[in-house]
């Protein structure tokens, strides 16, 4: 069943439309400035694959642009045997993983709960999640150190995800709580009515229909927990639950830095949140198609 | 429906996991800092009670406010360089081929992580020998200035990159928000005659209001907060001209072992943010939200 | 089951483990290494002992100091059968970062790496590390060279042991100065033509990365020793003040030389490591570093052999009617190995940190490239040219004078490495940069 809209939107008088020269030509600009927009976002990839193939002496001296004079592939094969680098990438595949899911299905229930469903301090809870929004990171290091000390998870990657969930769900909500304000609430008014119970409602109707939505958050997560340092530097001293971010600084020494081998860590590392990146935003876009209202 | 939706049961056990790791991970370190800033502490000996002598002494420091004002200018642009995302958005959102393509492209700046950006603009902004400086010398301009050296331009050089980094953020939350809106809206719109500018901005934009409101917020309290590009790039230098509060924050309790003053500004960011984002809501509180029936 | 009860589950799971993995770390006494919370080891009852050690030397960067660790860690292990060594490396920063989170918990490994004085000082005044006088009592005592292991003293207790000493030349490449004819210069006048020289041919005169700051104030500290000799050290210790116009005039120097052009462009913005490169790319006549960049002119297998055979050094000029002696550098130990006061296997650690002194002055300069604290026969070991040299100039040296930012108290630390970037930048007057010097002094911190 179509929705009508119950309302005549207003629009203005009736509009002839443009001859179609003009319309191609608008296209071709439209084209061109989204085109120049793009240039400088995928040059870094460029660049950053260029720097991984060459060594200290040529990162500084020539152009960022110029190739190497022999690529250095063995940049990369040092990182993966002698900086530990596959360790470091388990351990980051894996802790990402986690923290992505249990923030983005904590921060979903929290924001239903309080967008949907009515009960006595639900500003304030939302006030409390927003107020977590803006603490600024290095304040919390000595805290929250001193705090897992105590709790005997210190060199432990849960004392890391707890972390990561407990910081990314703030904003986290805060973007699930644009999209669920704008969720049409016939839908749940005809569940109720045929007898569903909130779980069910939260579970088989609300949450397919933020698909798109949760995707968006689930990659915003993925970019934060996959990038993080701070955290896993502070709470974590044993290399066997270190992650990728922490393991590049494996290259940065007391007087000098290996700079070819830097790149190739960050190339490394670059690659499966590009996969997981693209493969999420096919979901955005199926999310779309299977959100709209079925009858 | 209220019955159902009032379940005091559910929405404890709903909310109650992400409350607890709240309380206990944020909030733990947020009342400590709180309390921290009434030390003189160096972070490694004993404490000292000094009372609210560190806010006095923040409240005189000019190099503080000197990074406040930096700050806050960051938070500006932030929040301008919101509206030409939402236009990319709109026009990624229409029916144009290559949309997926273009969007995922303006992504890539933000999978990079800060120590990737951090150098990879450094080369941009080299003074001899850097993109930037080469292409202006090969134009014509015959001393372009160091960049990230010139008291004056460090703070602006900076700025290009932070946002550079963040665009495709904001660019993927209006896209998701754009797209999310029911297409037999827009379909209507058209059959009455509506131009792609009016269903734009009459239409469109209004539906995504709140979600703009969202965007603004964090732009503002990200931009309040911002520590990392700053600190690799320049070191809140040359000479504290591009200091922002959370460097300053950083410098004050991990080099200069004044882990009381330190954590003093630090609470002092948290409520300035505060402030400035209950103003943010007060400034935009909606007269109703706007839904689709 | 209904997915509602699964969610309730994993959600509530979450919660238990945390609490769960809690009490099994407390409860069970003999905690998995990777369990192990980050104190210092234990000393089990059938006499194992579990020593952590962390340091700053990563394999990726410091291969040949790591090695050298781990040599020196798996011999001792081998020597002590009951005794096993955790290691935790992290790079320079993050680990200075770190440092202070631990201590700030009173959870400092058992041996670490420190600086000196400055740095050293609070951790000292906070009673985290153990004085290790009674390891200077026997041979190891006269081992070190005279005024090193002072600088890690406080109150006459010393609390840590250096394992690095570096003095720093002005290097310079021979090839650009035979272009223009030019020669070392032995007395300021004599630089001050070389670099006006270079920039009249549309050459830098000298490399600088000043972003970091404290290489800045490698040029400020000789100007100030070669104007007024010891004025600098007495200003920062309190015996003497900053408004020591010789004080004043090496300030004045330094601005007359970023007048001249004497820098690379952009100076001011770059890391040291760009304005090495600077130098390493043939771009820049000189550059004043430390003697642990020496490997980059001699062993390092990436630098093109070409330009290795151009570098040369020179000691800092001296200045007419100045005080300062061309013997007089500035450098001094750099790190050092500290024991935590409250570590569970003091003994144990201090007999390490023994052993490692030992062994690593034996070997650092052959196997990394590094110059120990300890005494170094020149004769009995295989050395490039330039190390041969600079440890012989060392052995004549008539004083050190330590960075200045070591010496100082963490605050003050800070305002002078300010105020070296301010006074580069042209930023501040000569007079305002001592009368801010003077201020932070007398803070205290």
């Amino acid at each position: 069943m179509k929705m009508e809209p119950a309302v005549r939107l207003p629009v203005g008088p009736e509009t002839g439309h443009s001859p179609a020269w003009m319309r191609r030509i608008g296209y071709v600009l439209l084209y061109v400035l989204l085109s120049l927009v793009a240039l400088p976002q995928i040059l870094p990839l460029i660049w950053l694959l260029l720097f991984s193939l060459k060594n200290n002496q040529e990162v500084f001296d020539m152009a960022p642009f110029a190739l190497p004079a022999t690529p250095r592939w063995e940049n990369y094969v040092k990182v993966w045997t002698e900086g530990n680098i596959s360790l470091y990438f388990f351990n980051s595949v894996w802790i990402t993983v986690v923290s992505v899911v249990f923030t983005v299905l904590f921060a979903s229930l929290v924001t239903f709960a309080i967008t949907r469903m009515r009960w006595k301090g639900r500003s304030l809870v939302l006030g409390l999640f927003m107020v977590g929004l803006m603490i600024p990171v290095h304040s919390t290091l000595i805290p929250l150190f001193s705090l897992f000390l105590k709790l005997n998870l210190t060199d432990h990657p849960l004392s890391v995800i707890l972390s990561y969930i407990a910081f990314n769900m703030p904003i986290t909500i805060m973007i699930l709580l644009g999209f669920y304000y704008a969720l049409p609430r016939e839908v749940e008014e005809a569940a109720v009515m045929d007898g569903c119970s909130v779980n069910r409602i939260f579970f088989r109707i609300v949450l397919p229909m933020t698909a798109s939505v949760i995707a968006t958050t689930a990659i915003i997560n993925m970019i934060y927990d996959w990038n993080e340092f701070i955290f896993v530097n502070t709470f974590i001293s044993s290399d066997a639950y270190k992650t990728l971010t922490v393991g590049v600084q494996n290259f940065i020494g007391q007087y000098t830095t290996d700079w070819g081998a830097i790149g190739a860590t960050l190339m490394i590392s670059i690659l499966p949140i590009l996969i997981a990146f693209l493969v999420l935003s096919e979901r955005i876009v199926e999310g779309i198609a299977a959100g709209s209202v079925k009858g | 429906m209220d019955k159902v939706m009032s379940n005091r049961l559910v929405a404890a056990l709903y909310v109650l996991p992400a409350l607890l790791l709240l309380l206990v991970l944020v909030y733990i370190p947020i009342v400590l800092t709180g309390y921290y800033g009434l030390m003189q502490w160096d972070g490694i000996g004993a404490m000292t009670f000094i009372g609210l002598d560190n806010y006095t002494r923040l409240l005189q420091d000019s190099t503080f406010w000197q990074s406040a004002n930096h700050t806050f200018l960051l938070a500006l642009f932030s929040a301008l360089s919101l509206i030409g995302y939402l236009m990319i958005a709109l026009v990624l959102s229409g029916k144009i081929k290559g949309a997926n393509f273009f969007r995922k492209i303006y992504l890539i700046p933000m999978l990079l992580s800060s120590v990737a950006i951090a150098q990879l603009w450094l080369k941009i902004y080299h003074p001899s020998n850097g993109v930037l400086n080469s292409f202006l010398e090969a134009i014509g301009f015959s001393n372009p200035p160091a960049w990230l050296a010139e008291p004056s331009l460090v703070l602006y050089a900076l700025f290009v990159p932070i946002l550079w980094q963040y665009a495709g953020f904001y660019i993927l939350i209006y896209y998701a928000a754009l797209k999310n809106i029911p297409e037999s809206l827009i379909e209507a719109a058209r059959i009455d005659g509506a131009n792609p500018w009016q269903i734009a901005f009459r239409i469109k934009l209004p539906l995504i209001t709140e979600v703009i409101k969202v965007t603004v917020v964090l732009a503002v309290v990200g931009s309040l907060k911002y520590f990392d590009l700053i600190y690799v790039m320049t070191d809140g230098g040359p000479n504290g001209s591009s200091e922002v509060m959370a460097s300053y924050m950083y410098r004050q309790a991990f080099r200069s072992f004044d882990f009381g003053y330190g954590s003093a500004v630090g609470f002092f960011l948290l409520l300035i943010c505060l402030v400035v984002t209950w103003l943010l809501r007060k400034a935009t509180a909606s007269k109703d939200t706007i839904q689709y029936s | 089951m209904n997915k509602k009860t699964l969610a309730m589950i994993l959600s509530w799971t979450l919660i238990l483990a945390v609490i769960l993995s809690g009490c099994n770390n407390s409860g069970s006494g003999t905690s998995k290494e990777s369990g192990s919370n980050a104190s210092g080891g234990d000393s089990g009852g059938d006499g194992k002992v579990t020593l952590k050690f962390m340091h700053l030397w990563p394999a990726g960067s410091s291969a040949q100091q790591n090695k050298l660790v781990n040599d020196i860690i798996q011999q001792y292990q081998t020597d002590n059968p009951n005794v096993t060594i955790k290691q935790e490396v992290l790079e320079n920063e993050q680990y200075k970062n770190k440092l202070k989170i631990l201590s700030a918990s009173n959870e400092l490994p058992d041996v670490g790496v420190t600086w000196a004085a400055g740095f050293l000082e609070p951790y000292v005044k906070g009673n985290l590390f153990a004085p290790l006088d009674d390891l200077l009592k026997g041979d190891l005592g006269e081992k070190f060279i005279a005024g090193t292991t002072e600088a890690y003293a406080v109150d006459s207790k010393t609390y840590a042991l250096p394992i690095e000493l570096n003095i720093s030349p002005i290097y310079y490449n021979k090839a650009i100065f035979e272009k223009y004819n030019l020669q070392t210069a032995a007395t300021y006048d004599e630089f001050l033509n070389v670099v006006k020289t270079l920039t009249d041919n549309g050459e830098v005169p000298i490399a600088l990365g000043n972003k970091d700051r404290w290489t800045g104030s490698l040029w400020y500290m000789y100007l100030a020793n070669r104007v007024g000799g010891d004025a600098l050290e007495k200003a920062i210790n309190g015996s003497g003040k900053f408004d020591d116009p010789a004080l004043t005039q090496a300030a004045a120097e330094v601005q007359k030389l970023v007048h001249m052009n004497a820098f690379n462009k952009g100076f001011n913005g770059l890391s040291n490591d760009e304005g090495k490169s600077e130098f390493m790319n043939e771009k820049a006549a000189m550059y004043l570093m430390g003697t642990w960049e020496l490997p980059n002119f001699t062993t390092n297998p990436d630098i093109p052999q070409e330009f290795k055979d151009k570098v040369g050094f020179f000691k800092f000029p001296t200045i007419d009617g100045g005080k300062g002696d061309i013997n007089s550098w500035v450098g001094g130990p750099g790190v050092g190995l500290f024991a935590a006061q409250n570590s569970k296997v003091k003994d144990e650690a201090q007999k390490f940190i023994q052993y490692f002194v030992e062994k690593w002055g034996e070997s650092s300069v052959t196997e990394a490239g590094v110059i120990p604290a300890t005494k170094v026969d020149t004769a009995a070991v295989q050395l490039p040219q330039l190390y041969i040299d600079l440890l012989n100039e060392l052995n004549q040296a008539s004083s050190l004078t330590l960075f200045a930012d070591v010496q100082m108290k963490p605050a003050a630390a800070q305002a002078h490495l300010d105020m070296i970037q301010a006074l580069f930048g042209k930023a501040v007057t000569p007079e305002d940069f001592v009368k801010n010097h003077q201020a932070a002094i007398d803070k205290g911190n």
